[in-house]
């Protein structure tokens, strides 16, 4: 009786150990995703009062320097076919859909918006002296159970990040998680915090959902086609003078 | 030039793009102005990233000139219905332009009405 028992314990502890190890297989976030929107909610708002960022009065100088240039003309780092960067490219993706491809050693997000490619390596961290600053930085990321942790760093500074500008030594991790609502929509959330001490006091959180998009593909987003375009007719112009 | 005073053609139809052009500053344009419609004859209609040149003539109080607006990106004007070759030079068309914020020439298409009829 006692064995029967014991033995039950231990296919108890077998039968929980198997639980949390398919508990803990990664899940697949390979799709196309597009902003999530809960059943009913209205729209998003545009130009809804954001709260002030806590910027030291250096950094603020900087993004206010920034904002003085650009805003009167109405300029932006994507008017000129420039990819926006981390935080902003997973921030801001989901208007425009972005797309994961999965793999064992390296996620691939794909964002249509100016066709821009954020790459979050698994496995084997890059050495440091083979990195250099970019706008999206380095992107390392480990499971931990069903959750995936990134941490990015090696970006450059950005003072033309919409909402959240960085300096140079921002770190961001993020902590994404896979859900199903009670309808089956595949929810993706992401839950982010950027520390910067060099432009903020205290660090940053935010958090960004997106459902997964079945039947919708990224389509091409050749951008700067016209400005070769016109490079091309003023080199023809200079031919035909000369 | 003349303001479309009714509830308009679906309101979520020029609303659709907002969130995907939200990141380019259209900052030069009264977006809160919406029912704002210009019609006039296409003169080029460059669908492209980020935003899509359309240049009408048009005629109003001020005379007859061409007039240059900008769009939403491509993508979402295919997103919302249009297709290559839907609007064409010399075709009479429509466009729910929020105006600049300055008064001049120009606006920024939310929606355009081609001269079939089709809505994007």
């Amino acid at each position: 009786m006692i064995e029967t028992w014991g033995l039950a314990r231990v296919g108890a502890v077998v039968f929980g150990l198997s639980i949390a190890g398919a508990a803990a297989a990664a899940p697949d976030f390979t799709g196309v995703w597009g902003n999530y929107r809960a059943p009913g909610s209205a729209a998003p708002q545009r130009g809804a009062p954001q709260a002030p960022l806590p910027l030291r009065p250096d950094a603020k100088a900087k993004v206010d320097a920034y904002h003085a240039l650009v805003d009167p003309i109405g300029d932006s780092p994507g008017g000129h076919c420039l990819g926006t960067g981390m935080p902003g490219s997973m921030l801001g993706s989901g208007g425009y859909p972005m797309e994961i491809v999965q793999h064992d050693n390296v996620i691939l997000v794909v964002f249509e918006a100016h066709a821009e490619i954020r790459r979050i390596y698994l496995g084997e961290r890059a050495k440091a002296e083979d990195l250099f600053p970019d706008r999206n930085g380095y992107s390392f990321g480990r499971w931990e159970g069903d959750k995936l942790i990134v941490e990015t760093t090696h970006l450059k500074e950005a003072v033309d990040q919409a909402r959240y500008p960085h300096s140079e030594n921002a770190k961001i991790v993020e902590e994404y998680s896979l859900v199903a609502n009670d309808d089956g929509t595949k929810v993706l959330t992401s839950k982010m915090t950027m520390t910067d001490p060099e432009f903020y006091t205290q660090p940053i959180t935010a958090e960004k959902k997106w459902q997964l998009q079945p039947g919708v593909r990224l389509l091409p987003y050749e951008c700067n086609e016209p400005a070769w375009e016109e490079h091309l007719e003023r080199l023809r112009q200079a031919q035909n003078d000369g | 030039m003349k303001r479309f005073g009714g509830r308009l053609l679906a309101v979520a139809w020029v609303l659709a793009p907002f969130a995907a052009f939200a990141h380019h500053s259209a900052i030069r344009f009264d977006l809160t102005i919406r029912d704002n419609m210009v019609t006039g004859i296409v003169k080029q209609f460059e669908a492209a990233n980020p935003h899509t040149k359309i240049v009408l003539e048009v005629t109003d109080a001020k005379g007859t000139r061409d007039i240059e607006y900008e769009g939403h990106s491509r993508n979402n004007y295919y997103r919302a219905g249009w297709r290559e070759g839907m609007v064409k030079v010399g075709d009479k068309i429509t466009l729910i332009a929020a105006p600049t914020r300055d008064g001049s020439d120009g606006g920024y298409a939310l929606g355009v009405i081609a001269a079939d009829g089709t809505k994007f």
